[in-house]
């Protein structure tokens, strides 16, 4: 018996002229009833600021060229640092195999490559969102 | 002489018979007849495999109804003017009475990462592979990186990890010089490729020519003036008003005083990146440039002045024959267009194309299969006769070219130019009863999106409009691969768990250090006098440009980047005054 709504940030750098594929996961997500916010990004603390300003659940990330690792790590660092690794930080794009490890040991929980399904970055938010919700003050 | 060519200009875009039919009606009844005959044997054959003849219906990849073969009767209606001949107005069966009789397309593959040094070395070598340009001169296609696109400058904080990334790090003057030194600039034509820092750019490779002694009306290239992408690209980005004003600036200035220049190119495969299908990216790709031109025309320029100058990116992607189709549909549509809006001269009418082949088509899973997709799309560009190509290399899904991949790429063109023989004959698949009935149902449908925008104000007023059509062309596309309605090859079928291992190009992370290193020494020992008064000028002509005034922004950019202002210092002047924002 879960009826709260999962809320989902996603975001891309706006360097990245690459956002078909975010954007149809934002579509997709909400079709699954999550709320999505959608947002391009400067630096990495303007994702963080709209992850408290709507209490998310979890923090999409979208990155195909490059310059994910830093923001990887500022994120999930930030996440720590104030006791919110139970969010879900979730990386989707071009993440290069040589750097799906690394960006996972920072607390990335889920990377989705090229061909990765809708379907199945929904259940695996299904799966692994923070139980109970814990607001994000 | 000027007037003897316009006389003959508008000769070119008379009708040659005057809407003379192609056939005459007994001829069509016979052909209808046959038809029916043909159908009521597919039927039978529909039947044995279980299919109902009568639901049975194929669509192309834009939704386009077609049938399982086509008569004469089908491209009845078309007067023997809407073909006509290479060369000879509207243009659909190609721009030149010759094709590649003489000249093949142009091979252009597209270079940029890392310091500007690096990116000179792969431009040499794929030269020395034969990547050339027309009448045998260098051409070098050259894309500027992420920090740049986003005018600012490689010690922004935002810039850590993005710099050289998916192009070259070049930010100043000082930066062309070690891109250019050593290469003759008056025998090469460079395309600069550049988002919304354009002007920046132009400002930059003007200054440099400027010190080597090149005179301006030497230098061969183009400047893309991308504004209009803001309305399906996820780019921070200028107001569509100020964007469109921007581009007429430029291409005034280079219609005067750049006249080798291409000033303005018509990016149609951003829009079928971003998702669109190819009656939406003749459409789109219509309606910016018309949109734009008539910008131009209100500052003051003559059609025949400037549309000479523009220029096509068109894509290449899946379905092979709706996309070349396509192409001639555009072709003809933007020739008709161009004349309504009082083009005369042929070369104003024309779609002079750059083929871009897809890279959203291409895959991640069983990388080498790309390289037979990009063989079928610069095929079938060839066979609609474009003017030069961009083959995407085969690990386009995964990171930047290596450099095999990349020469893989040219070598997909040069194995089509030089052994298949197609180049002989121009427009070969012209009056083919299918090819010219798509290209009229693709021209069909383009009309209908192409006046719906300019019910709404033309492209620049409704940026949301084309927006939001993409994007449920690109949802479409995706709900279809993963219905399997749609397939693709490695990611819905024939899927392998094998893994195939090939080498992904890795920027030199030392490059993103050198690039701040430079930046930062650059600002402290430039002339600060210099640069103050020249940044003083460069705002006081924004104002000026935003305020109605005509011609005076790009000279004082120019002057900027020989102060040694910087991409970001020049884009921050633009984005103060003319406003930035996101893309949505």
């Amino acid at each position: 018996m879960d009826q709260r709504i999962i809320r989902v940030v996603l975001a891309k750098t706006t360097m990245d002229a690459h956002d078909r594929g975010v954007r149809y996961l934002a579509t997709k997500l909400r079709e699954a009833g999550m709320e999505v916010i959608f947002m391009n990004f400067f630096e990495p603390a303007e994702i963080l600021d709209a992850a408290t300003q709507e209490d998310a659940d979890v923090i999409g990330i979208s990155s195909s060229v490059e310059g994910h690792l830093p923001v990887a790590r500022e994120v999930t660092q930030h996440l720590k640092r104030n006791g919110k690794e139970n969010v879900l930080v979730i990386f989707g794009g071009v993440i290069p195999d040589r750097d799906v490890d690394t960006i996972k040991e920072m607390g990335v929980k889920g990377v989705f490559g090229p061909g990765s399904s809708a379907d199945s970055i929904v259940a695996f938010i299904r799966e692994n969102v923070r139980t109970p919700r814990v607001s994000f003050e | 002489m000027r007037e003897a060519v316009s006389v003959k200009a508008a000769e070119n875009a008379a009708p040659f018979v005057g809407g003379v039919p192609q056939f005459t009606p007994e001829f069509l009844e016979a052909t209808r007849e046959l038809e029916k005959d043909w159908r009521s044997k597919f039927d039978a054959i529909a039947r044995k495999f279980g299919v109902d003849p009568k639901t049975y219906l194929k669509r192309t990849d834009s939704g386009l109804p077609v049938k399982p073969v086509y008569f004469p009767h089908d491209i009845a209606d078309m007067p023997q003017d809407s073909l006509s001949a290479p060369g000879r107005f509207p243009f659909t069966r190609g721009l030149y009475a010759a094709q590649y009789q003489f000249m093949p397309w142009a091979n252009q593959p597209v270079i940029g990462f890392g310091l500007p040094e690096e990116t000179r070395r792969r431009m040499d070598y794929l030269q020395s592979q034969g990547m050339i340009g027309y009448f045998g001169n260098a051409f070098y296609n050259l894309v500027y990186d992420l920090v740049s696109h986003e005018g600012i400058d490689p010690d922004h904080p935002s810039a850590e990890g993005r710099v050289g990334q998916c192009g070259m790090a070049v930010y100043s003057r000082e930066d062309n010089a070690r891109l250019f030194d050593g290469l003759d600039l008056e025998k090469m034509n460079v395309v600069h490729i550049s988002y919304y820092e354009n002007m920046a750019v132009l400002a930059h490779y003007l200054a440099y020519a400027r010190r080597r002694g090149v005179p301006w009306n030497k230098l061969g290239g183009n400047s893309m003036n991308w504004y209009y992408q803001s309305a399906y690209t996820g780019m921070t980005c200028f107001p569509p008003k100020p964007g469109m004003q921007l581009a007429a600036e430029m291409i005034g200035f280079c219609t005067k005083r750049m006249p080798k220049w291409n000033t303005f190119n018509i990016f149609g495969y951003g829009m079928e990146e971003a998702g669109a299908d190819a009656v939406q990216e003749v459409a789109f790709s219509l309606a910016a440039g018309i949109d734009y031109a008539r910008e131009c025309v209100a500052r003051g320029l003559r059609p025949d002045e400037f549309l000479g100058r523009f220029g096509f990116q068109i894509s290449q992607a899946n379905d092979f024959f709706e996309e070349l189709c396509k192409i001639r549909a555009l072709r003809r549509m933007w020739a008709s267009k161009c004349y309504e809006l009082g083009a005369r001269d042929p070369r104003s009418m024309h779609v002079r194309i750059h083929t871009h082949t897809s890279g959203a088509v291409l895959t991640a899973q069983q990388p080498v299969n790309n390289l037979i997709r990009t063989t079928l799309h610069a095929f079938g560009a060839a066979l609609a006769g474009v003017q030069a190509m961009e083959v995407s290399t085969y690990d386009e899904a995964l990171a930047i070219p290596t450099e095999e991949s990349a020469t893989l790429s040219l070598r997909v063109q040069q194995i089509i130019q030089e052994e298949s023989g197609i180049t002989r004959v121009a427009d070969p698949l012209g009056g083919s009863y299918y090819v010219e009935a798509l290209t009229n149902q693709i021209e069909k449908e383009a009309l209908k999106i192409y006046d719906e925008v300019e019910k709404r104000g033309g492209y620049h007023n409704c940026h949301d409009y084309v927006r939001a059509k993409i994007e449920a062309s690109a949802v479409r596309w995706r709900d279809q691969v993963d219905a399997k309605t749609r397939i693709l090859v490695g990611v819905n079928k024939y899927v392998s768990d094998e893994i195939q291992d090939v080498e992904v190009f890795k920027v030199n992370p030392e490059s993103e250090r050198v690039a701040v290193e430079r930046v930062k020494a650059l600002r402290a020992n430039r002339d600060h006098a210099k640069w103050e008064t020249a940044m003083a000028d460069a705002k006081r002509a924004t104002e000026r440009f935003k305020a109605g005034e005509i011609g005076g922004l790009v000279p004082a950019m120019v002057e900027a980047s020989d102060a040694d202002a910087t991409t970001g210092e020049i884009m921050g002047v633009l984005k103060e005054h003319l406003g930035w924002r996101p893309p949505h």
